[in-house]
């Protein structure tokens, strides 16, 4: 049985079979309350200083739950919340069966249609000024025909246009390295949906991308803000 | 656009009995170098520069250029008579046209162009950012990493895909050396901002503690410094103890970029990294790179401090790949690319090095 102490918890979670490790945590998976569920478990960082790895690996789980429960509210295609205990860096929450959208990217196995849905989910999140924070093409799961977005953890309430365009900003990003051949196609699927999903605000937020991108370009701007100065 | 077989049978036969000796220039920044390499061993057949030392401050591209012109002459003699070669013998020029300052960009261009002319030698265009790469598959033997790239213009992350190095993660503001060396500069421990191998920020960490109340902003895959920056200089200027804010600054700094290293392995399945450009002569950086890796069971290296910062072997190890591939162009053509991105230029060598290039 699971002890309510958090410890025990920690150790009775590490003996469910292991399901997929991202770069911060090892997804395990087993039943709770009766519930298919992922424990997501965040795991001590060898190479920070034990104080930062302890209040990043906290605040995260706080606001991972935080946000993927606000992130339900706003009818955005997330899992269930169903418990969190950040002093140990444990999530607990529904689990989705499929596949991550950057597998089936891969394997061709993908539609158009479930790229819209991807671009549809960030723009509700947007739509409530959610910044995701990591909207990488491994953090969308497709499962069956339905696109569900994961991975909170780096979310954040949007303060400005550009908290969310960096989203946009960052999704292309990673589609252009990670896809590189199917990128341009992939992008207009996803803007379709997210400008549905975001009508208005969403143009502002892509034209706000452009900029960001090209900030980012220019090397030898960003070497002389400072070493003339 | 060539096809990979048109590649593969343009490759050059040298006139070094089987040798390639490619001679590499590179001017993009604060240094000017000359490189020598062969695809033979020892490999690295000479390594001459002069670096543009700033007296106050900031440097003027202008005063970096004026100095590169009246350096230029003695450090090609330099890497000549290291190598013991004159430039006849050599199967290539090879230099760095980009990304970097225009006017010091010239300079290292103008050189290159006159020797290729003057000799009729093949010029052989190299992107900076390309080269840090592969000075760091070179020297480190991991031929598919993801690179961690740290210097004082560029701070990104690296990898292979679909026949170019990509950008998976990089910073959105200002980049790690520079972070490290405007702080420095700013709270007066700077110039010189290295010396003896350290980092004035290092030097001021010895003794400092960690202290919470830094920004550590990692978005994605990309890291943010600026916020950083102006939180430890307010933090100094406001009474703390300035080791304890060069500590935490230098472990939020290098523990982001780890992180955003670490999931670019996550994410491109890749088992080995390394550490390149100028920031990699940084030891405690280095050391987080090899436990991040130890963690995850993979392979980890970091080049050493003489091939980390801007130098012509760079270059003309990169050149020596490129020629190898049929990549020249003509003298007309060598004009500067400031801004010249490195997910713009095809890597068909890859993952060969340059150790692959002799036949026999
Ligand atoms: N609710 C879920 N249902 C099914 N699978 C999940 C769920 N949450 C996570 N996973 C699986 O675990 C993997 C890692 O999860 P997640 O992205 O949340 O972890 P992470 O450590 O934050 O990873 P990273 O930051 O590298 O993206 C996902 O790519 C997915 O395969
Ligand atoms: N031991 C060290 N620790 C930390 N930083 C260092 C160390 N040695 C050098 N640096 C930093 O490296 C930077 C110089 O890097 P490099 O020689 O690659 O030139 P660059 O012109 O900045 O490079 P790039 O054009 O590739 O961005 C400077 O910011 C310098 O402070
Ligand atoms: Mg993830
Ligand atoms: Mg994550």
């Amino acid at each position: 049985m699971v002890s309510r102490n958090p410890e025990g918890l920690v150790e009775w979670v590490r003996s469910l079979p292991l399901a997929s490790r991202g770069a911060e945590s090892e997804i395990r998976v087993g039943a709770w309350m009766g519930i298919d569920a992922v424990f997501k478990l965040r795991i001590p960082k060898a190479y920070m200083h034990p104080r930062l790895d302890y209040v990043l690996r906290m605040s995260r789980t706080r606001r991972e739950a935080k946000l993927l429960a606000k992130a339900h509210s706003l009818g955005a295609r997330v899992p269930l919340l169903l418990g969190v205990f950040p002093s140990i860096g444990l999530i607990i929450m529904e689990r989705i069966r499929g596949k991550v959208l950057r597998d089936a990217i891969r394997e061709g196995s993908y539609r158009a249609e479930d790229l819209r849905m991807a671009g549809e989910v960030l723009g509700r999140l947007h739509d409530g000024w959610i910044a995701h924070g990591d909207p990488t093409t491994s953090n969308y799961i497709v499962s069956g025909e339905r696109v569900y977005l994961i991975d909170f953890g780096l979310a954040d309430k949007a303060t400005s246009v550009e908290d969310l365009a960096v989203d946009i900003h960052l999704f292309r990003r990673s589609v252009e390295s990670t896809h590189a051949v199917q990128a341009r196609d992939i992008l207009e699927h996803f803007l379709d949906g997210y400008l549905e999903a975001a009508p208005g605000l969403g143009e502002r937020v892509i034209e706000r991308a452009e900029e960001i991108r090209l900030r980012g370009r220019y090397v030898e701007e960003r070497r002389r803000t400072v070493w003339a100065g | 656009m060539v096809s990979a077989a048109t590649q593969s049978s343009s490759r050059r036969r040298s006139g070094n009995g089987g040798d390639l000796i490619v001679l590499g220039i590179e001017s993009t920044a604060h240094t000017f170098g000359v490189g020598i390499v062969s695809s033979r061993e020892p490999y690295i057949l000479a390594d001459a520069r002069r670096q543009y030392k700033p007296k106050s401050g900031g440097i003027l591209p202008r005063e970096v250029a004026a100095f590169f012109s009246s350096v230029a002459g003695e450090v090609l003699e330099e890497a000549l008579a290291q190598a013991g070669l004159t430039v006849r013998d050599v199967d290539g020029i090879a230099v760095a046209l980009g990304p970097g300052m225009g006017p010091a960009l010239r300079v290292g261009a103008t050189v290159a162009r006159a020797l290729a002319s003057r000799y009729r030698k093949p010029l052989v265009p190299v992107n900076h950012a390309v080269a840090h790469i592969e000075v760091a598959r070179f020297v480190t033997g991991l031929r598919d990493p993801v690179a961690v790239y740290v210097a004082g213009g560029n701070t990104s992350i690296l990898s292979y895909s679909e026949g170019r190095y990509r950008v998976f993660g990089e910073t959105l503001d200002i980049a790690l050396g520079n972070l490290l060396d405007t702080f420095a500069r700013e709270v007066g421990i700077a110039p010189p901002y290295v010396s003896g191998g350290k980092h004035a920020v290092d030097k001021c960490a010895e003794g400092g503690d960690y202290i919470d109340g830094l920004p550590y902003v990692v978005k994605g895959q990309d890291v943010s410094y600026s916020g950083l920056l102006t939180a430890a200089l307010r933090m100094a200027r406001s009474g703390a103890r300035l080791s304890d804010v060069c500590y935490t600054l230098r472990e939020v700094a290098f523990s982001s970029i780890v992180e955003v290293g670490e999931r670019c392995m996550a994410h491109t399945g890749r088992d080995s990294v390394v550490l390149t450009g100028g920031v990699a002569a940084n030891k405690v950086l280095a050391s987080k790179v090899a436990l991040m890796a130890e963690s995850r069971g993979a392979r980890h290296g970091t080049v050493p401090p003489r091939l980390a910062g801007d130098n012509g072997v760079m270059i003309a190890l990169t050149g020596a790949l490129a020629l190898a591939h049929g990549i020249t162009i003509g003298v007309e053509e060598a004009v500067i690319r400031q801004r010249w991105r490195v997910d713009r230029v095809d890597v068909p060598w890859y993952p060969e090095t340059l150790k692959d290039l002799s036949s026999g």
